[in-house]
């Protein structure tokens, strides 16, 4: 039983009590759950925060991309009005118009420059160049710079190299026009010569950069986040950091926007988000720095962290005091039970409300308690009558033989004429058969017991004579201290007949009796034969078919001492020195009161 | 007896049920505290809108605050001459007790006790551009002049012909930039730096350096290179060899940059020019700022960097940007 039992001590098992089973069960289950909803949290928040970055980036990108292609498209719009109408190719290409035709031409064009450049304020230059060396440019003032190769200018060649349709340069300072350094971005346009049906000229705007730049920089995302432009090769026509990426202060990784064919990634620290335009042939990149995205997010973990702390203490607390009710009852039925264990009956009995599995196994426990108890009850009433009985047996028992002697000898004394002898003995007889009879109480007091040992050794003393010799001492602080009754005769009696009795000389008794402790003790101390070791070894064991032997005596007394008084009380046998039997005999002070029922 | 084990239970209960409802209320009540941003103070010699290198620096600055999350706030005159006046924006500056101090002192010395009681008051100062006589910063971000010099030194050496002398139009005697300059381009002309015949100052005037190249030339006919130390003396000899049309002989390299700088080198009397990287300064000067405050180890100088202008990549992408600023282009 006991090695199933530890077998089966499972994970609950080590536990020591219900209460602590359930709180840690409780605890690791809350842990689980509160961790597992942190991981999804924080993964589902991180998630959603990459969603939304994106989907705002991309938004923002889309929007300035399309701001730039509308832009773009009115401005082309205003430059075919102007390249198409014909003026230019005139003034340009047609060799056989007069001078003074060509300057009236030229009026005409330079107004139509002037209308355009006065209605918008973003546009720095316009103008047209022709492979002939004729060019025409803004008012009319204004003069190209002899410095510089206009037809090596790279919007120029972009321009005669692309068949219809306006090419649209990256930034870049318009160098060509003197005395003006201005940020600008071309819109170049190939003219033909109607003569040779061949490009021949080219026609630009010059718009100002700040247009395009302003619609990045107002374009903010987030704290670091920022937007720039890369025209088709790649080279920057807008990028906030611009000259820090020169200087190689900080790095933008272009080759790999330019190559990545999805619309976001993530690269390093930073998400970038992509537009690109089919029109200009740019690409807006939207970037924003994922630290600072997932800043917000690491404020959250940290507060999820704290809730789920503070929550977990909550539900400990919680979890401790429910336990402890729910474990109240079952800790009440342990607690009865161990007083049942004691043999405390009376309080075991357990007051349990609750109609629970706990309930009923409590109201079955009330039930079979009391009925061991009164099982118990009855089982101590037999045991006491069974005890009254033997008592009553050994009370029956003395007679006899003794009687039979005693009278013998009395009949031998009268015979001899010795009256006097037996009065003392028949008076004596008389005392002790009315000691004897004289209450059925189980216990009478250490002085009693000791009067009717006395009338015993008074008829031996007579029949032994000076074979026998006996003295008493027995401590009166101890002659009101109660012991069953018949416990010292039968030792007397066994002293004398097994002990005195096999000696030559003659043989002294003596009793004493005094208080140690919480204890009484009486001695019955011989100077006979002493007791065989092979006996002394069995001396408390009942040996009823011995021959010669009555079945009452040392066992019989101890075994009544011990079920009265407890383990700890009853006979011990020594021996004497100098030969002889030493028997104490233990007694408590003070025993329970004798109830007769 | 049981009332009090009563009263115990109720409390711990009423104690768990407080904890759950501190933590929903921590849950909806966490704000993020308002991140505490470091206040920095930038004063240049100069906010003139049409200066270029200023503009260009205070550029840099307000770009570098926003990526290092610093509030950064721009104060001073309109002219770099104005000493008094920059004292005075330096100590209304020192009552708003920034954490970082930016100054790009005017003078090398007046400055130099005003700073002080700065730096007395615990606000770290990070010295732009320009020194003071007193080592009280705990950052300089410059143009390394001397590596500077040596750059158009080293482009002088390869450019003048044998037999050719050199003379170099220095801007004011005695100021750091001159001397380190100067020195910077006599060891970058390594063998030819023998061939410097005389070293004059303009003073910083367009006028004086003027006259001093045409005296130059006029009295060495063996002249074949003018270096200037600063605008005012480039663009005073280029100037000067210009209006001698003595540009086919003569050489002129130069620092600095402006619009008529520019011109004077596609017109092809400049061979070269060495410019400062103000928009960088000004970004590394906040980096550093930032770098203080957030208690990272910094390099006491920086060197913004500088870059050799010629003919031939005057019009290079990266070039353009540091050549013309947006300066007033509406």
């Amino acid at each position: 039983m006991m090695k199933q039992c530890k077998k089966k001590q499972t994970l609950f098992g080590r536990f020591k009590t219900i209460q602590s089973t359930m709180m840690v069960s409780f605890t690791v289950l809350m842990v689980i759950a509160v961790v597992t909803f942190m991981v999804i949290a924080v993964h589902y928040t991180n998630n959603s925060i990459y969603e939304n970055s994106v989907n705002y980036t991309t938004q923002i990108v889309q929007q300035v991309n399309y701001d730039i292609d509308s832009y773009m498209e009115f401005l082309e719009n205003i430059s075919y009005i102007v390249s198409r109408s014909g003026d230019v190719s005139n003034y340009l290409f047609n060799e056989k118009q007069s001078e003074q035709e060509k300057e009236r031409e030229r009026d005409r064009i330079i107004a139509q420059f002037q209308t355009i450049m006065d209605s918008r304020s973003d546009i720095y230059n316009i103008a047209a160049v022709a492979e002939n060396g004729r060019s025409i440019l803004n008012d009319g003032q204004a003069r190209f710079t002899e410095y510089i190769d206009i037809y090596e200018e790279s919007w120029y060649k972009q321009a005669m190299e692309k068949k219809g349709g306006m090419s649209i340069s990256s930034s870049h300072v318009q160098n060509a026009i003197e005395d003006s350094y201005k940020w600008v971005i071309t819109l170049s346009k190939a003219l033909v010569n109607y003569n040779t049906g061949e490009n021949e000229g080219v026609f630009f705007v010059d718009l100002n950069y700040r247009s395009i730049s302003e619609l990045c920089s107002n374009n903010k995302i987030g704290n670091k986040g920022y937007i720039f432009i890369l025209d088709e090769e790649g080279k920057i026509v807008y990028h906030p950091k611009q000259q820090l990426l020169y200087g190689g202060l900080i790095h933008e990784n272009i080759s790999e926007i330019m190559l990545s064919k999805e619309d976001y990634f993530v690269s390093g620290e930073n998400l970038y988000t992509l537009s690109k335009s089919y029109k200009t042939g740019w690409t807006v990149v939207g970037v924003v720095n994922t630290e600072e995205l997932f800043k917000n997010n690491k404020k959250a973990e940290s507060m999820y962290l704290i809730v789920s702390i503070v929550l977990l203490t909550g539900v400990l607390l919680i979890s401790s005091v429910i336990s402890k009710e729910i474990t109240k009852p079952i800790r009440q039925l342990r607690d009865s039970m161990s007083m049942v264990e004691e043999g405390e009956f009376e309080k075991a009995n357990v007051s349990i409300t609750t109609q629970n599995e706990i309930g009923s196994l409590a109201n079955s426990f009330n039930v079979m308690t009391e009925k061991i108890h009164t099982l118990m009850e009855q089982n101590m009433y037999e045991q006491r009558q069974k005890r009254k009985n033997e008592m009553k047996a050994l009370q029956a028992q003395i007679n006899p033989h003794f009687l039979y002697n005693t009278l013998d000898s009395i009949i031998w004394m009268s015979e001899a004429g010795r009256n006097d002898e037996v009065v003392l003995m028949t008076s004596a007889l008389a005392r002790l058969l009315r000691q004897s009879i004289s209450n059925d109480r189980e216990q009478v007091t250490i002085a009693e017991e000791v009067d009717y040992v006395k009338s015993y050794l008074t008829i031996q003393k007579m029949r032994y004579k000076d074979k026998l010799e006996y003295s008493i001492h027995v401590s009166p602080e101890i002659s009101k201290v109660k012991i069953i009754k018949f416990a010292l005769q039968p030792l007397v009696e066994n002293a004398i007949y097994h002990g005195l009795k096999y000696k030559e000389t003659r043989g002294n008794l003596i009793i004493r009796g005094y208080k140690e402790g919480e204890k009484a003790y009486i001695i019955i101390e011989d100077d006979g034969a002493g007791i065989p070791a092979e006996i002394k070894a069995h001396i408390f064991e009942e040996r009823k078919k011995e021959k010669g032997r009555k079945g009452v005596g040392a066992p019989n007394v101890q075994k009544r001492l011990q079920l009265y008084y407890g383990p700890e009380y009853g006979l011990t046998y020594q021996d004497r020195e100098g030969g002889g039997t030493v028997v104490v005999v233990t007694v408590p002070l003070t025993s329970r009161p004798d109830d007769e029922r | 007896m049981m009332n009090d084990k009563i009263k115990k239970r109720v409390m711990t209960l009423s104690l768990g049920i407080l904890a759950c409802m501190l933590a929903i209320y921590a849950a909806k009540g966490v704000q993020d505290p308002e991140e505490v941003r470091k206040q920095v103070i930038f004063i240049p010699k100069t906010l003139d809108k049409t200066n270029g290198f200023w503009t260009s620096l205070i550029e840099g600055a307000k770009l570098g605050a926003e990526e290092f999350n610093m509030d950064l706030e721009v104060v001073g005159g309109l002219s770099e001459e104005e000493v008094e006046e920059q004292i005075a924006y330096i100590k209304e500056s020192i009552e708003k007790k920034p954490d970082v101090l930016l100054v790009a002192p005017c003078s090398y010395s007046e400055t130099s006790d005003i700073l002080k009681e700065a730096v007395d008051q615990g606000i770290h100062l990070v010295l732009i551009d320009s020194v003071i006589e007193e080592d009280i910063s705990t950052a300089i971000v410059a143009t390394d002049n001397y590596a500077a010099g040596k750059e158009l030194g080293n482009y002088a050496n390869s450019l003048l012909e044998d037999g050719k002398e050199v003379g170099i139009i220095a801007h004011v005697k005695g100021t750091s930039t001159a001397i380190e300059r100067e020195a910077g381009i006599r060891k970058g002309l390594e063998d030819k730096s023998n061939k410097v015949k005389e070293t004059v100052f303009c003073g910083s005037s367009y006028e004086k350096a003027y006259e001093q190249a045409k005296k130059m030339i006029e009295q060495n006919p063996k002249l074949g290179m003018i270096i200037g130390t600063n605008e005012y003396a480039s663009v005073g000899a280029a100037r000067a060899v210009k209006e001698l049309k003595m540009s086919n002989k003569i050489k002129v390299v130069g620092f600095d940059n402006s619009i008529e700088e520019i011109k004077l080198l596609e017109e092809g009397v400049f061979q070269g020019i060495v410019i400062q990287k103000p928009f960088n300064m000004g970004y590394l000067g906040i980096k550093q700022a930032n770098h203080i405050v957030e208690g990272k180890a910094i390099k006491k100088n920086t060197d913004s960097g500088c870059k050799l202008i010629t003919e031939e990549n005057l019009y290079e992408e990266e070039n353009q940007k540091l050549l013309y600023p947006f300066i007033g282009q509406e």
